[in-house]
Order: structure tokens, then C-alpha cells, then sequence
């Protein structure tokens, strides 16, 4: 057949874009599984690094993190009534897939929505790190929208469900060289300590403008912000003031603390 | 009819992709900062340059003229989507290093360049040894801007310490502007001046012919 003629073109194109088609489907699905397992780790490794439990550094064997991560009491929580929901299981539940799925997902009010999720799920993962002396500390997933894409993270607290314990981001799209310092380990250290609510139980926390003067009266809610990266300080304010707001965890928090023990 | 030996090695020095054509730019300044990513990005864009040219060269009576360039390019963003598949499940350390620019092999200049003015008209064969002799050239660029970056900028090679920096109580003092990506455009652009100077063939004539100084009077 004439190499020129339209019918040809149209034979080449189409079979080429099969054939590539096929491949690359193939490739990607056979290899999820293994990419999947990878990210799960990777996250793990996200989790035990705010449990307290381990000191994590790149040169932590992936057994040693494994390990500690089935150490870890992984419960769900039910936002709307505040209490543990022990039927379904955590470790296969995936709340930011169940965000959309009709059965657990909930749209959420548009004045509460700013982390700008849209819909999030009524349960949620969290990790209870108890010792011989009781509760240590719980691990929140909070996300939110960031400069670029989603932007996620594990925040912890300490037993008195309001100092924070520590936070780490596992996924983040923010620019880099600018935004992407909330990876920072020295500027993740300066959480620590840090209360998400004053005594009258307001959320008061956020990261500041600039660097944070210890003597103001709210530098106790406070971290040092970050220059040029207003956008993304806004993001991580708004994500963790969500999560902890009244459509995140606060009812849970509450009945936590009000009866020590909801189990 | 070309001979292997040169469409293997002509492209090391002698028509080299980076140094003499100035293509795959971007990719050569992002990831040179350690000698490892360095190395993997060569290995990956030496794969994907072999295999774009050998099915580029198996199709190439069967090419329209008209849908020639998006068939190609299909060809080429197919393979590196695999690639980069593959480095996400066996090598996710090094995936998220190369971050977006495995991708971005796609768009890579070298790639389509070869496909179009190499495979398109030769055999298979020797399509394959173009395609690995261009992947060389470029991997051999990339190594050495990796290797002077590495070494003056963290006093490392793969990691290891070679120069004791001051910060571990050595003696050296890294230059942190050659971790920077600018870098690698004064270093590139050192070893092109370098190249030009050996092989004076390579040098460009000049576009418009300066002025002499009389010309530039007036009257």
C-alpha cells in the first residue's frame, strides 16, 4: 500500500497506539503490587518516625521499621460520632480512597472545607502508641491541598491530645528549594511542644508569617513560618486547623480526654 | 554505508549530542549533582535511545511522512513509561532522586533527534549501535560534569567521602555552587570550549561576519 495514502496513516497510528498501549498497561499493572508495597513502607517508615518508639534515619533496616509499625495499635476513628470504630478493619481501610465511595465518604460544608478536600471519609486510620504506662502518643493523618497537589502527612500528639509530639509529610508536590523545606528535619523539630489548643479549647495553632517571638502571647500555638513559602505555610495551617477542627478529630479528641478511655 | 564501529563511536567525542549539537541540556544540569543519579539517568536514556532507535528503524518503510513525528513519539514515550515503571518498583530511591526526569526523557532532544535523522533512514543493526554510541556520548558528558560536581561540591563520589570536608574535620572546603544546577552550565560549557579547542572542525562559523572597525566609522 502507498505509504502516503490517508488509509495507511490512519492503519499505522492505530496499530502503533495499540501495541504501546498494551505494553505499557501491562508493565503497569503487573508492577503495582510491588510499587504499592514499596509506598506502604515508605509511609510506615513516615508513622514510626512520629511514634517516638524508634529513632528513624535512612540507615534504619526496613525490618527494624516494620517491626515497630505492627508494634503500633492502628485503630479507626469515627469523625462524625468521635468514638473508635472497631468493625471495620484498619489496616486494609484506606480513608483517601474512601473519601469518594458513597458508603463512607462525606461531603464536607464548604465554610469548614479549608484544607479544600471536598469530601473526606467518615472513619480514618490512627495509631495508638501505648508502653506499660499508658498512652504515649496517637498518630493523625492530616492532608490537605498544597501549592501543587495533595499534600500529606502524619501529625502526633502527646497523651494529652494537645502538645504536638511531632510531624512528618510522606507525600508533597511542593516546590523545591522553597516549599519543600516543610521537609526540613530542623524546621520539623520546632513542632515539638507546640499546643493545638488554648484552655478555653480553641484551635489556636498555626505556622506564623515569619519567625516566631517567644514572648508573644501566642507563640505557644505558633511555628516559625517559612519566607517565600507563604502558600505552602497556608496549606500546612489550614490542613492541620482542619483535621483538628470541629469537622475533623476534635469530637473524637474530646470524648478521648472527657472519659481517659473511649474503649 | 556506515560502519559500526563509527555509529558506535563517533558520537563519544566527535559528533557528541551535548557537546557538539548542544541537545539534552536540562536533564545534564538537574541531575548532576551526584555521580549515582548521574549514572542512572545514563543507563536510562542509553536503554530508551537503543530501543527507540531499533523499533523506529524496524517501521521505518511503513512511516507516512505526514503522522511520522507523533508515531515516533508514541514509540518513545511508551518505552519511557516503562522505564520508568521499572525504576518505581526495583529502584524507588533512585525513581524519587530522578524525580520527573525520567519522564522527561521523553522530550529529550538526543532521543527524537536519533529516531528522526538516524533510524528513520538506516537499518536496524546499526540504528541499535547509534543509538547505544549516543547514549555513551551523552552518559559520558554527564559523568564527568557529575563527577567534577560531586567531588568539588560535597568532597564525595557515590557517596563516599574522597576529600574530608571541613564539616567532618577534614580539610576541604565544598563549593555548595556546584551542587546548584548553574553549575553544570559553566562546567558543560568549559568542556565544549575544551572539545573546540582539540577538534577546530567543530566550531561554528559565525552567522553574521563582525564589522571591521573602519565600516563601523560611518563615513
Amino acid at each position: 500500500m502507498d505509504n502516503e495514502s490517508p488509509l495507511k496513516a490512519i492503519m499505522v497510528v492505530t496499530a502503533t497506539a495499540l501495541v504501546c498501549s498494551i505494553l505499557v498497561t501491562v508493565t503497569a499493572v503487573s508492577l503495582q503490587p510491588i510499587q504499592r508495597a514499596y509506598r506502604d513502607l515508605e509511609r510506615n517508615r513516615h508513622i514510626v518516625g512520629v511514634s517516638g518508639l524508634l529513632e528513624v534515619t535512612d540507615d534504619v533496616p526496613d525490618r527494624q521499621i516494620v517491626m515497630a509499625f505492627q508494634g503500633l495499635d492502628a485503630r479507626l476513628v469515627d469523625l462524625d460520632r468521635g468514638v473508635f470504630d472497631d468493625d471495620v478493619n484498619p489496616d486494609t481501610f484506606d480513608a483517601r480512597k474512601a473519601a469518594s465511595d458513597p458508603e463512607f465518604g462525606v461531603p464536607i460544608p464548604a465554610a469548614q472545607d479549608i484544607a479544600a478536600l471536598g469530601r473526606r471519609s467518615r472513619l480514618v486510620t490512627v495509631y495508638v502508641v501505648e508502653d506499660a504506662d499508658g498512652l504515649q502518643r496517637i498518630i493523625f493523618p492530616v492532608y490537605g491541598k498544597g501549592m501543587w497537589s495533595m499534600l500529606s502527612g502524619f501529625l502526633a500528639l502527646e497523651s494529652d491530645l494537645n502538645t504536638i509530639a511531632g510531624i512528618t509529610f510522606h507525600e508533597q508536590g511542593e516546590t523545591a528549594g522553597i516549599g519543600d523545606r516543610i521537609l526540613a528535619p530542623n524546621w520539623q523539630a520546632r513542632w515539638r511542644g507546640r499546643k493545638l489548643y488554648d484552655a478555653q479549647d480553641t484551635l489556636r495553632f498555626r505556622i506564623a508569617k515569619a519567625a516566631v517571638d517567644p514572648a508573644a502571647p501566642d507563640a505557644a500555638f505558633e511555628v516559625d513560618g517559612l519566607t517565600g513559602a507563604t502558600v505552602t505555610a497556608d496549606a500546612v495551617t489550614n490542613l492541620v486547623r482542619y483535621w483538628f477542627g470541629p469537622h475533623g478529630f476534635a469530637k473524637f479528641l474530646d470524648n478521648y480526654s472527657a472519659a481517659g478511655d473511649t474503649r | 554505508m556506515i560502519r559500526a564501529r563509527d555509529a558506535l563511536l563517533n558520537p563519544l567525542i566527535d559528533e557528541n549530542p551535548v557537546t557538539l549539537q548542544v541537545l539534552g541540556i536540562c536533564s545534564a544540569l538537574a541531575i548532576t549533582n551526584s555521580l549515582y543519579s548521574a549514572l542512572v539517568m545514563s543507563l536510562a536514556l542509553t536503554s530508551v535511545l537503543a530501543y527507540s532507535n531499533v523499533v523506529i528503524s524496524m517501521m521505518r518503510r511503513h512511516l507516512p511522512a505526514s503522522v511520522r513525528i507523533i508515531v515516533q513519539m508514541t514509540v518513545i514515550a511508551s518505552g519511557v513509561i516503562i522505564i520508568d515503571e521499572l525504576l518505581q518498583a526495583f529502584a524507588p530511591e533512585t525513581a524519587k532522586t530522578l524525580s520527573v526526569f525520567v519522564g522527561l526523557i521523553i522530550t529529550n532532544c538526543i532521543v527524537l533527534g536519533r529516531a528522526e535523522a538516524f533510524a528513520a533512514h538506516n537499518r536496524v543493526g546499526i540504528s541499535f549501535l547509534d543509538g547505544i554510541g549516543n547514549g555513551m556520548g551523552y552518559s559520558l558528558v554527564l559523568i564527568a560534569v557529575a563527577v567534577i560536581r560531586e567531588l568539588f561540591g560535597a568532597g564525595t563520589l557515590m557517596g563516599a567521602e574522597i576529600l574530608p570536608t571541613v564539616s567532618n574535620g577534614g580539610w576541604f572546603e565544598p563549593n555548595a555552587m556546584l551542587l546548584l544546577p548553574p553549575s553544570a552550565f559553566f562546567i558543560i560549557g568549559f568542556i565544549i570550549w575544551g572539545i573546540r579547542s582539540w577538534k577546530p572542525e567543530q566550531r561554528e562559523q559565525p552567522d553574521f561576519a563582525p564589522l571591521a572597525a573602519d565600516e563601523l566609522r560611518g563615513d
